[in-house]
Order: C-alpha cells, then sequence, then structure tokens
C-alpha cells in the first residue's frame, strides 16, 4: 500500500514498473489509467502475498502433531478492530485516486479538434465525421462504413497529437466501443448519446490499432471489429478534404 | 400407486417396486427435500458443464470447428443461466434443507408442504427454461442478463426466448418461497437454549441469503413480466426512446448484485463450519464473523450498479465507493478464518482441502474484484475475458469449492456412509490443476483485448497460445468429476456405516449431536445448548469448561408419528 501510494504521489513514469499486461496506451487518458492499474495491482498483490502466506504460514506450521486439542481460542477483540480498521484506510486511498481519476477521464472540452459520431450497429460500424461537438450546429461532414461480413472492417482515421470527441450512438441494440490501446470502453446505447474524450499522443503517428465490440449484440457480435488508424495532422487533413468531397458527391467510401 | 377400489391392506408393503422413488418424489422430510435440490443441481451442473467444455473446445484454435454462432450463443447463455440459477442458487436451498433444522435443533422446516412444492417449482421451471433446446429456434441466446432491446420480439422472435423467460419466473417463485420457509424456520423453530448468538455461522448465513432472496428475486419476477408482456402482449416498457435499455439494466441488477451473494454467502457459511472441525478449534472472532455477514449482505444491496460503469449513466463515485467498502467485511471473514486456522491442529482430511482451496481461489477473484470497483481500470476490461476470468474465481472458487467441501463434510451426515479419502484428494488435486490452468490465463486475455461471449477470433489478435492453454485446463477440470462419480458409487456399495454421531471427532454444531443420518424427526435427545457449540461442549466437556450435563430427554416424534 505504500509502495503504491508512493509511486502513484511520485508519479512514476511507466517505464519503471511493469504493465501488468495492459497494451501500451496512445493517449493521455490512457497513460492515467495505466498508472492506475499499476498501482492498484501492486496494493492487490502487496495484500494477496500477505494473506497467501498467512494461509500457507497456517498449513505448514499448524500441521498436526498429535491426536489432541488446539488451544480453544475463541477471540481477540484488539487484532480484531485492527484488521476492521486497516482495510477501510486501504479503501480509502483506492477511492481517493479512483474518483481523481474518472473526473479527469470523463472531462470534456469546449472545443475538441476533431468530433466523430460512432454509430454501432448489428453487426459493422459507421464512423461520421461532424462538423463542430455542438449538436445544435454540427453537419456529417464525412462517414465510413464497414463491411464485415465481407472481411472488410471499417477504419477511424485520426490526427495524432489532438483532442478527438466520440459520441456513441446505436439504431438497434446496445453495443460498445472499444479500442485497447485507448484501456478505455463506452457503451453505444441505443437511445442514448453517451460521448467521452481523448487526447492522442503525438507520437503514435503511422500506427493502426484493433477496435471492437465487448456488448454481445447478437449473432455476429464477433464479427464485429474496426481499425483506429493514427495520422500526422497533415495527412489528416488531406485525407478529410478528400472524404468530404467524396461524401458531398453520395459515395461514402 | 394403487388404483382405486381395490381393497388395500392398512400397512403399505415395505420393498415394492418404485416405493421407494414415490417416497422421495412425495417427501415432506427436510433431509430428502434437501437431497433432491442438491442432486437435481449437481445435475444441471454437470450439463452446464458439458456446455462449457464445448465452448472450450471451440475456442481452443481460431476459426469455426464445430459450432455455429446461434449454437455458441445458445450454449455462453444457458451454461450462465444454468449455473447461477439452476445449480448454484438451488444448492444453496438444498445445503440449507439438509442442514439448518438440524443445526438448530429442529425437526423439520417450518413449511414441509411448502417445502416440497418449492422444490417442483424449480424443478419444472428449470425445465421449461432448458427445454428451449428442443424448440426449432433453440434455446435463448441474448445472454443471461438478457439486455434490451436485444431481447425484444424484434430482435429475438424465437419461443426459446419466451421458455427462458416463464421457466425463470417459475423457478425463482420456488427460490422466493425456500426463503420464506427458511426465514420462518430459523426465527422461530429453534430449540431450547439456542439463541440467534448461539446459531451456527451456516445458518447466519441461510438466514441474511434468505432475506436477500426476498428483497432480489421479485424484482427479476417483475422484470422478467415485464419483458415478457413486452415481448408477446405490446408493453412499452423497455421502448428505447424512454430509456427502456438502461432500466432493464437497473432492474436486472439490482437483483443480479445480490444474486451473486446469495451463491456465495451460504457457502462462505460451509467453509466456515469447516475450519473450525479441523484445526479443532472455535471459530475466530464468531460475532464479528456475523456482523461482517450481515454488513455483506446490507451493502450487496447498494452496488448493483457497478455492472454498468461502461452505460456512462450511473453515479461513480457512490457505487464505486460501496464497491469498494464491500472489501472490508471480507476482509475480516478473511482474517477470522485464518485466525481459525491459526495454532491450531490442523488434520488435511478432504473437506479441509476444499476449505483451503477455496481459500487459495477466492482471495485472487476478491483482488480482481477491487480492481474491478474502479470505473477506470472497469471501463477497459468490463465484458472482457478479465471480468470472466474474475468471476469464475469468485463464483467457482465459491460454490464449487465449498459445495464439494460440503459433500465431503456432511456426507456422513446425509448418508451414513464417509466417502472415500483418497479418491477425494485425487479429485481434489485435479479440479484445482484444471480449475486454476482454465481459468488464470483468461485474465490475461481480457487484459490484451479478447471481448466475452465471441466463438471466434483471429489467427492475427495474439489470443491462440492462451486459449489453448485455457482449454486444456478446462478438459482437466472435467476430468476430475470422474474420480467424485468413482467415489460416490464406491461408498454407495463398500463403504461402512459411520455408527457415530461426529465422525470427524471434532464437530460443534447440532448436527454432529445426532445420529448419521438423523432419524425423521431428527433428535432422540437433545443435547443442553448453552454456547454456540453444543455438540462440541457435549463430546468434549473437559476442553470447555461446560462439565457434562445431564441430556434434556426431548421426544423424537413430539406428538407426530414418524
Amino acid at each position: 500500500m505504500t509502495v503504491a501510494t508512493l509511486m502513484l504521489v511520485a508519479g512514476c513514469s511507466k517505464d519503471d514498473v511493469p504493465r501488468f499486461a495492459m497494451p501500451t496506451p496512445i493517449t493521455a487518458e490512457g497513460q492515467r489509467i495505466l498508472q492506475l492499474w499499476q498501482g492498484s495491482w501492486i496494493a492487490a498483490l502487496f495484500v494477496g502475498c500477505l494473506v497467501w502466506g498467512l494461509i500457507i504460514w497456517c498449513v505448514i506450521a499448524y500441521r498436526k502433531r498429535d491426536e489432541s486439542a488446539a488451544p480453544q481460542l475463541a477471540f481477540n477483540l484488539p487484532i480484531e478492530i485492527l484488521y476492521t480498521i486497516v482495510p477501510v484506510i486501504f479503501v480509502g486511498v483506492l477511492f481517493y485516486f479512483t474518483a481523481r481519476d474518472e473526473n479527469a477521464i470523463d472531462k470534456l472540452s469546449p472545443n475538441p479538434d476533431v468530433t466523430v459520431e460512432v454509430v454501432g450497429f448489428q453487426w459493422d460500424w459507421q464512423f461520421n465525421y461532424l462538423s463542430s461537438a455542438n449538436d445544435a450546429s454540427a453537419v456529417t461532414v464525412a462517414s465510413i462504413t464497414g463491411d464485415n461480413a465481407h472481411g472488410s472492417p471499417a477504419t477511424l482515421e485520426l490526427p495524432a497529437g489532438k483532442t478527438v470527441r466520440f459520441k456513441l450512438v446505436s439504431p438497434d441494440v446496445i453495443h460498445a466501443f472499444w479500442v485497447p490501446a485507448f484501456l478505455f470502453k463506452r457503451d453505444v446505447i441505443p437511445g442514448r448519446t453517451n460521448e467521452f474524450e481523448v487526447h492522442i499522443d503525438a507520437d503514435k503517428a503511422g500506427n493502426t490499432y484493433e477496435g471492437r465490440c465487448t456488448e454481445f449484440c447478437g449473432l455476429n457480435h464477433d464479427q464485429m471489429i474496426f481499425h483506429v488508424k493514427l495520422v500526422t495532422p497533415a495527412t489528416y487533413n488531406a485525407d478529410l478534404a478528400k472524404m468530404e468531397l467524396a461524401f458531398k458527391s453520395g459515395s461514402s467510401t | 400407486m394403487t388404483a382405486a377400489g381395490i381393497a388395500q391392506p392398512l400397512v403399505r408393503p415395505q420393498k415394492r417396486r418404485g416405493s421407494s422413488l414415490v417416497n422421495w418424489m412425495t417427501t415432506t422430510d427436510h433431509k430428502l427435500i434437501g437431497q433432491l435440490y442438491l442432486a437435481t443441481s449437481f445435475l444441471f451442473f454437470l450439463l452446464a458443464g458439458v456446455m462449457a467444455l464445448l465452448m472450450r473446445a471451440e475456442l481452443a484454435r481460431p476459426g469455426l470447428q464445430f459450432l455455429t454462432n446461434e449454437q455458441y450463443n445458445q450454449l455462453f447463455t444457458m451454461h450462465g443461466t444454468i449455473m447461477l440459477l439452476l445449480f448454484a442458487t438451488p444448492l444453496f436451498i438444498g445445503f440449507a434443507n439438509v442442514i439448518v433444522p438440524l443445526q438448530i435443533g429442529a425437526p423439520d422446516v417450518a413449511f414441509p408442504r411448502l417445502n416440497i412444492f418449492s422444490f417442483y417449482l424449480f424443478l419444472f421451471g428449470g425445465l421449461i427454461t432448458v427445454g428451449g433446446f428442443l424448440t426449432p429456434g433453440g434455446a435463448a441466446d441474448f445472454g443471461w442478463y438478457a439486455y434490451t432491446p436485444l431481447t425484444n420480439a424484434a430482435h429475438s422472435p424465437g419461443v426459446g426466448g419466451d421458455m427462458w423467460i416463464m421457466g425463470l419466473v417459475i423457478s425463482g417463485l420456488g427460490t422466493i418461497l425456500a426463503g420464506v420457509n427458511f426465514i420462518t424456520t430459523i426465527m422461530v423453530m429453534r430449540a431450547p437454549g439456542m439463541t440467534m448468538f448461539r446459531m451456527p455461522v451456516f445458518t447466519w448465513n441461510i438466514l441474511l441469503t434468505s432475506m436477500l432472496v426476498l428483497l432480489a428475486f421479485p424484482v427479476l419476477a417483475a422484470a422478467l413480466l415485464c419483458l415478457e408482456a413486452e415481448r408477446k402482449l405490446g408493453a412499452q416498457i423497455f421502448t428505447t426512446a424512454n430509456g427502456g435499455p438502461i432500466l432493464w439494466q437497473h432492474l436486472f441488477w439490482f437483483f443480479g448484485h445480490p444474486e451473486v451473494y446469495i451463491v456465495a454467502i451460504p457457502f462462505f457459511g460451509i467453509i466456515t463450519e469447516i475450519l473450525p472441525v479441523f484445526a479443532r478449534k472455535p471459530v475466530f472472532g464468531y460475532k464479528g464473523l456475523v456482523f461482517a455477514t450481515i454488513s455483506i449482505s446490507g451493502l450487496s444491496m447498494t452496488v448493483w450498479a457497478h455492472h454498468m460503469f461502461s452505460t456512462g449513466a450511473v453515479l461513480l463515485p457512490f457505487f464505486s465507493f460501496m464497491t469498494f467498502l464491500i472489501a472490508v467485511p471480507t476482509g475480516v471473514k478473511f482474517f477470522n478464518w485464518i485466525g481459525t486456522l491459526w495454532r491450531g491442529q490442523l488434520s488435511f482430511d478432504t473437506p479441509l482441502l476444499w476449505a483451503l482451496g477455496f481459500l487459495v481461489t477466492f482471495l485472487f477473484g476478491g483482488l480482481t474484484g477491487i480492481i474491478l470497483a474502479s470505473p477506470p481500470l472497469d471501463w477497459h476490461v468490463t465484458d472482457t475475458y478479465f471480468v470472466v476470468a474474475h468471476f469464475h474465481y469468485v463464483l467457482f472458487g465459491t460454490v464449487v469449492f465449498a459445495m464439494f467441501g460440503g459433500f465431503y463434510f456432511w456426507w456422513p451426515k446425509m448418508t451414513g456412509k464417509m466417502l472415500d479419502e483418497r479418491l477425494g484428494k485425487v479429485h481434489f488435486w485435479t479440479l484445482f490443476i484444471g480449475f486454476h490452468t482454465t481459468f488464470l490465463v483468461q485474465h490475461w486475455l481480457g487484459v490484451i483485448g479478447m471481448p466475452r461471449r465471441i466463438p471466434d477470433y483471429l489467427p492475427s489478435d495474439g489470443f491462440t497460445t492462451l486459449n489453448t492453454v485455457s482449454t486444456i485446463g478446462a478438459f482437466i477440470l472435467g476430468l476430475s468429476m470422474f474420480p467424485f462419480f468413482f467415489n460416490v458409487w464406491k461408498t454407495w456399495r463398500h463403504a461402512p456405516l459411520v455408527g457415530v454421531d461426529d465422525p470427524w471427532g471434532w464437530g460443534a454444531s447440532l448436527e454432529w449431536a445426532t445420529s448419521c443420518p438423523p432419524p425423521r424427526h431428527n433428535f432422540v435427545r437433545m443435547p443442553r445448548i448453552r454456547s454456540e457449540r453444543p455438540a462440541f461442549d457435549l463430546h468434549h466437556p473437559e476442553l470447555t469448561g461446560r462439565a457434562r450435563t445431564p441430556v434434556a430427554a426431548v421426544s423424537a416424534a413430539d406428538g407426530e408419528s414418524a
């Protein structure tokens, strides 16, 4: 616990500690989640090893020696109070970091650089680039639709180093929008618009990442995948201009 | 069985063919009804276990080998439904039926005929739910938590879905009535001297579980009937325009979260019964354990929306904090269990092995539970194999380990014969190794990106090796059932009758102060109950400082003919 707290407070970089199987994050939010993940696992494994150690100690040390009874100790109030209070402090610390991070991650900026409406439907994805994050004035300027039935998932192109707002909508059943490299997902719920934002790292341009539906949505749920491709802002602007032209002429790619 | 009109003898002939079957089917004896529950739920466990093996076989390699998407979706839906509602829940009712009246010194439960009626509601409700497999469209295939709108008539039109809904309403009614029965029994039928704070922890846990049943299951029944009304009668309760999808999730998890405690708390109770007997000590911190269980039960009603963190529609800090808080009483229980072992004389008979297996397994499930209580971490891993691994660690770790512990521990009390120790140890170790091989690697699978509920993945996903390991583990786990079957058969055919009240020698609660198996109404004579360990006081007066007192003679029949 102390170790974990110190590491969180000192803000140790991710290189100092193992990632505990997490993918390398590609957003500022993902970086924050990774640190909470590392701190929580260190705390959890510390407690785990302590308790497993006590169990193993009992198994080794208190193996029966003869057929007599053991000392009939039924309680010990001070130690019971101790092991009630210590966990309270423990979860208080975990909750502090949780509350801090969830507020930071759920925060929306007034003017994100890019706004994408994500439409999850049985069993594919449509990505609509919106003109602004403001619902009243937003219009779709470009659109990409996947074709997973024929093995070609949609590729969502995003500029590295920019802030991206996602608006999640569904016309049919519940889906969930998950990019494992974001270390984040959010449900796509019919009748409701969910929003979240990511600050994409500037140094990840050129890479492509997997995306998946994680809420069971019927027959071909497993095929509902997509890609996220990060490019430099210059490439993004050029590509978006092409997509806008295609969208205006009525043929979305 | 005899046709009407034929003169019948007053005394039924003893060994008539089929008479024992009729006795079982018409009994009102809580011990036999308990065994009906245990046997039926165990058969459901085997059925859902075979479904799990089919799914694991399919997932061993990328590509669809022998299942279609439709079949796979039906399998995971029914696997979850059966394991939670037709195995774990009735299993707790089975153990409670067999043990609770014995532990409080009662001749039976409060409502014996309601008891057998509850069993038939469970049996036929369960058969209706599973019967969906026999319909042309197959069984329900929308996941065991049945999120709308996927479950409405437009998206899941099959009659299998209707049978799933109505079967669960019926079996749920059986569960509610069983809860009523246990609460009444525990409140009003305790023997003289059996105060609340002398009740064994198992009985306490059944009382609290039954209260959770009364809070949770009616909500499930209401939600299911609303869903059926929407499917068949055109009701508009879960319409998307009115926030129906979130409403369903709230209703379902308001049931669903207490449900996971309904299938955990009784099994914590079994562990708490086993540990002191094989440590030859009293349970450590009895009152602390009882208060911890009360806290867990109370908190379990306040955390349902942690299943909904990724919806973006719930108050994160509240549900996160309440979920974290559950770690406190759970931690208290752990330390009390360890305190019970501390400085004991541990005798490693099979029941203790299962209890220790529970401790080490459930601990890891608890730790990943703490991770999942934090929304920023839950967002990444929810609906992935990490969660699949987590809930198998907590549920399998609790229900299955404690079930086998309870079977080995109470087998002599139920049947009069001890299960074979050597086979029991083979059974334990193959199951333990199989379980951890299956589920430990699934944590990694989820974190690196594998969603739950998919029949297939791509070779390029990098999931293949871990899935193959998991599947091998699952088959080891499946094989571990065979030593158990052989053990049951061998014990039935060849084991001698135990002939003593307490074959383990250090039993504390009242069931160890009557014969194995007990007579029809449980006690020929009742020991004085002057502590929470009446059988121990009776058999080891020199250790408890309570000198052997003259037993109060209690009539076995007590006004009824046996």
